[in-house]
C-alpha cells in the first residue's frame, strides 16, 4: 500500500523550520518558534508513517538496508533536536542541528538500499550491532554540534562581540556537559556496534578467518572507535580535557571520523552488502549441496 | 470617562518631594478606605513607587476635582496641599488612559523598559480591589493598562535589552557561561556598591555561594553577612580565586591587584581550564587585560560592560516608536470602548423603546385575526423584529461611529430628546 508520503515530504518540513530559524536572524517573525516546531514535529510525524509503512512491508525494515539507516538516524536526531526545542525555544539550535538531519536524509539518498544483515546472521546480533551504531552516530553529531556551538560562543565572548538578535546560544556550561555525555555515549554505542557487528559476523560465518578488517567501513569505524575510546581515556586521566574548548575540538575530531565512516558505508561499503550477498548465495548453494532436493534422489 | 489623576513622578518632582509623598503598602490601603468614606461616588487606585505617586480616580456621575484629590494626598501626609500644587500635575479622560497605559509599558520610567513598574502596577490595583475602592471605570482602565504592558513586551525588543551595568553583567555575560549560578562560587573582590548591586541581580536568578575578600574586615564582614556569605581576608585573594566560578572586583586600588604572570603562575595550574568570569568593575582596573587571554577565563572589564549597555540603550531606544504606536492604539481603544459603554444605555433605551410597541402593535393584530395559525403569527413577529432591527440600525451604526471618534455626545442628546429617553 503506497502511503503517499516520500522522502520530500519530511524533507521539506525540515528545510522549512531551517529557513525559519535562518530567517530568524535578520527579521523577526510573529509566531516564528511555534512555526519552526509544527514543521518540525510534521516532518517527524511524516517520516514515523514512512518508516511504518516500510516496517508493514518489510519486517526487518527500518535496519534492512543502508538507506533505512540513515533515515532512521535522521529521525532519532530529529527527535533529540524536537525536545531540546522544548526546553530551550530561545535558542538557535535548528541551525546546527536541522542541516545535520538534512545531510543524514540526503546521505540515505545516496546510499545503498539493499539488504545489510545477511538473513543466516541471528537478527537479535544485526538489530543490536544496526542500533548501537546507530545511537553512535547520534551522540556524535549531537556532539559535533555542541562543540561547534560552544567554540562559536566562546569566540564571542573572548572577544567581547555583541550578540545577534535572533542568534541565541545555550551557555558554555549546558554546551560543555552536552559535550562530554555526547563523548561518553558515543564511545559506548560504538564500542557495543562494532564488538556486535564482530559478534554478528561470528554467528553467521562461525570465525572471524573471513573477517575483512581492511573494508573501508570496518576499518574507519574500528578508527573512530578507538579514537573515542582513547579521548575517554584521556578526558578521565587530564582534567583540562574535560573542560570547555578541549573537549569541544574532541567532538569536532570524532565528528571527523564518523564523515570518513559515513562515506566508506555510501560509497565503499562491499562489506555489508556485496559480501553479504555473496555469502547469502554461498550458504544457498551449500544447503542445496547437502540437502536433498524434495521428493528424494533419483 | 469622568477619569482623573493626580500626582508627581521624576519628570517634574525632586526625590525630596517624592519621598514625602511615598506610600507603602500598608498606608496605601489605610489611605483608599479613607478617600472612599470621604469621597463615597469615587473609585481609586493609588500608584506608589520610588520614581511616582498617582491617585487615580473616577466618578459615577462628574469627574473627581483635582483640589479633592490633592487634598486627599497632602492630608494623608500632614502637607498643606498649598506644598504640593506646584509639584502636581493633573490629567483627566484620555490623557489619564494615555499616560497609565504609558507609565504601564514602562515608557515613562526613569529608566525606559525597566520590567518592575508593570509589578508595580499590579499591586496597585490588586490593593484597591482588596479594599474595595475600585470600581468598573478603574477595572476597565487598569486592564487596559496591563494588556498595552504586555503587548509592548511581546511585539517589540524594549524589555529584553538591559541597561545597567550590574545587569548587563549578570543577564548577558555570565548567563551566556553558566547555566545556573546555584552550585558557583562567587569571589567578590572589595566591597564597592557596584559589587553590592551586582549581587543583587545574581541573587534574583541564583543562590551561589559568596566569598568576600576585602582589605577592610569590618566592610568585608558586613557585606558578607548581609549576603549571606563568607568573609575571607585579602590575603586569600588568589586561593579564592583559584576556587572561584565568577569573580567581581570593585577595589579602589590604585593598580592592578593581580597581573597576568601572577594569574599564569598561581591561579591557572589550580583551575584546569575551569572557565571563570571575572567582572572587573574598578576603576582602574584590578585585573592585568592580559588575563583575559587565558584559556576558560572570561574577562570583562567596566568599559566592555559599558559598551553592551550603550549598545542595549540603543537598541531600546529603537523600539520605542513601536512601543509608543501600540500605546497610541490601545489608547484608542479604550476611549473608542469607554464611548461605546457611554452610548449603552441609550441603545438600550432605543430598543425598548420600539420593542414596547411593536409588542403592542402585534397583540393587537392577533387579537383581530384570530384565525392565524401559529407558523403564520411566528412569521409576522419575525417580520416585526426585522422591521425594528432595520429601522434601528442606521440610527445605532452612526451613533458607533460617533463614538468610536468621540463625537457622540451631540447625537447621544439627540436620539435622548427624540425619542424622549430618560436617564
Amino acid at each position: 500500500m503506497d502511503s503517499g508520503i516520500n522522502i520530500i515530504c519530511f524533507s521539506a518540513s525540515y528545510a522549512v523550520a531551517l529557513a525559519l530559524e535562518i530567517a530568524r536572524l535578520w527579521v523577526k517573525i510573529p509566531y516564528s518558534r511555534a512555526l519552526e516546531i509544527f514543521s518540525v514535529s510534521a516532518g517527524i510525524v511524516a517520516q514515523t508513517w514512512y518508516l511504518g509503512h516500510r516496517v508493514a512491508r518489510q519486517p526487518s525494515a527500518p535496519l534492512s538496508s543502508q538507506q533505512d539507516w540513515f533515515l532512521l538516524a535522521a529521525w532519532v536526531l530529529a527527535v533529540v533536536y524536537l525536545a531540546a526545542k522544548f526546553y530551550y525555544p530561545e535558542k538557535s539550535l535548528g541551525l546546527f542541528q536541522l542541516p545535520g538531519i538534512l545531510a543524514l536524509i540526503g546521505a540515505s539518498v545516496l546510499a545503498s538500499t539493499r539488504p545489510l544483515a545477511p538473513e543466516e546472521a541471528p537478527r537479535v546480533w544485526g538489530l543490536a550491532h544496526g542500533v548501537f551504531l546507530l545511537l553512535g552516530t547520534v551522540a556524535v553529531i549531537v556532539g559535533f554540534f555542541a562543540g561547534i556551538m560552544y567554540l562559536l560562543h566562546s569566540h564571542r565572548l573572548k572577544r567581547k562581540l555583541p550578540p545577534t538578535a535572533g542568534f541565541r546560544l545555550p551557555s558554555l556550561e549546558w554546551l560543555e556537559r552536552a559535550n562530554g555525555r555526547s563523548l561518553g555515549i558515543a564511545t559506548l554505542m560504538m564500542c557495543g556496534g562494532l564488538l556486535t557487528g564482530v559478534v554478528a559476523r561470528l554467528a553467521q560465518q562461525g570465525s572471524t578467518r573471513n573477517f575483512s578488517w581492511s573494508d573501508p567501513v570496518v576499518a574507519s569505524l574500528t578508527a573512530m572507535t578507538v579514537w573515542l575510546v582513547a579521548c575517554e581515556a584521556f578526558r578521565i586521566l587530564y582534567p583540562a580535557a574535560r573542560r570547555g574548548r578541549k573537549v569541544a575540538y574532541l567532538t569536532v575530531a570524532a565528528f571527523v571520523f564518523l564523515v570518513f565512516v559515513l562515506a566508506a558505508v555510501v560509497w565503499g561499503d562491499r562489506f555489508h552488502t556485496q559480501s553479504a550477498i555473496t555469502s547469502q548465495s554461498d550458504s544457498l548453494a551449500a544447503r542445496c549441496m547437502t540437502s536433498p532436493p524434495p521428493g528424494g534422489v533419483a | 470617562m469622568k477619569l482623573r489623576m493626580v500626582g508627581c513622578s521624576h519628570n517634574q518632582a525632586s526625590i525630596e518631594i517624592r519621598q514625602r509623598l511615598a506610600f507603602d503598602s500598608k498606608q496605601a490601603a489605610e489611605a483608599l478606605v479613607q478617600w472612599r468614606k470621604d469621597l463615597p461616588e469615587t473609585e481609586f487606585v493609588l500608584l506608589s513607587t520610588c520614581n511616582r505617586v498617582e491617585l487615580y480616580a473616577a466618578g459615577s456621575q462628574e469627574t473627581p476635582r483635582t483640589e479633592e484629590l490633592v487634598t486627599a494626598l497632602a492630608q494623608f501626609h500632614r502637607l498643606a496641599p498649598g506644598e504640593l500644587n506646584e509639584r502636581i500635575i493633573s490629567l483627566t479622560d484620555q490623557q489619564v488612559a494615555g499616560h497609565l497605559l504609558r507609565v504601564a509599558a514602562s515608557l515613562d520610567s526613569m529608566v525606559v523598559g525597566e520590567p518592575q513598574i508593570l509589578s508595580q502596577v499590579k499591586e496597585a490595583y490588586r490593593i484597591a480591589q482588596t479594599n474595595q475602592v475600585a470600581g468598573p471605570r478603574l477595572h476597565d482602565l487598569f486592564q487596559a493598562a496591563l494588556r498595552t504592558a504586555k503587548r509592548v513586551t511581546g511585539e517589540t525588543a524594549l524589555h529584553r535589552h538591559r541597561v545597567s551595568i550590574p545587569s548587563v553583567a549578570i543577564a548577558e555575560l555570565a548567563n551566556c557561561v553558566f547555566e545556573s549560578f546555584d552550585d558557583k562560587q562567587v569571589l567578590i573582590a572589595g566591597a564597592g556598591d557596584m559589587a553590592e548591586e551586582t549581587l543583587r541581580y545574581l541573587r534574583e536568578v541564583g543562590n551561589p555561594h559568596i566569598h568576600v575578600v576585602n582589605r577592610s574586615p569590618e566592610r568585608g564582614r558586613e557585606l558578607a553577612a548581609k549576603w549571606k556569605g563568607t568573609f575571607h581576608p585579602w590575603e586569600e585573594l588568589f586561593k579564592q580565586l583559584a576556587l572561584a566560578d565568577l569573580a567581581i572586583s570593585t577595589t579602589s586600588a590604585t593598580e592592578p591587584i593581580m597581573s597576568a604572570a601572577e594569574f599564569s603562575e598561581q591561579i591557572a595550574p589550580l583551575r584546569h581550564q575551569r572557565p571563570l568570569v571575572i567582572l572587573d568593575l574598578a576603576v582602574p582596573r584590578d585585573f592585568d587585560s592580559a588575563i583575559g587571554s587565558e584559556l576558560g577565563v572570561y574577562l570583562y572589564c567596566i568599559d566592555d560592560l559599558e559598551r553592551a549597555c550603550q549598545r542595549n540603550r540603543a537598541a531600546r531606544a529603537a523600539e520605542l516608536p513601536a512601543a509608543e504606536r501600540i500605546v497610541r492604539e490601545e489608547t484608542a481603544r479604550f476611549i473608542a470602548d469607554s464611548h461605546l459603554r457611554a452610548t449603552a444605555p441609550v441603545i438600550s433605551g432605543l430598543r425598548e423603546g420600539l420593542h414596547r410597541p411593536k409588542e403592542a402593535e402585534l397583540e393587537r393584530l392577533f387579537n383581530k385575526l384570530p384565525e392565524l395559525d401559529g407558523r403564520s403569527r411566528e412569521e409576522i413577529r419575525q417580520f416585526a423584529d426585522r422591521l425594528v432591527n432595520k429601522l434601528l440600525h442606521p440610527p445605532l451604526e452612526s451613533l458607533r461611529d460617533a463614538s468610536r471618534n468621540g463625537t457622540h455626545h451631540g447625537l447621544l442628546d439627540a436620539l435622548r430628546r427624540l425619542f424622549k429617553l430618560e436617564d
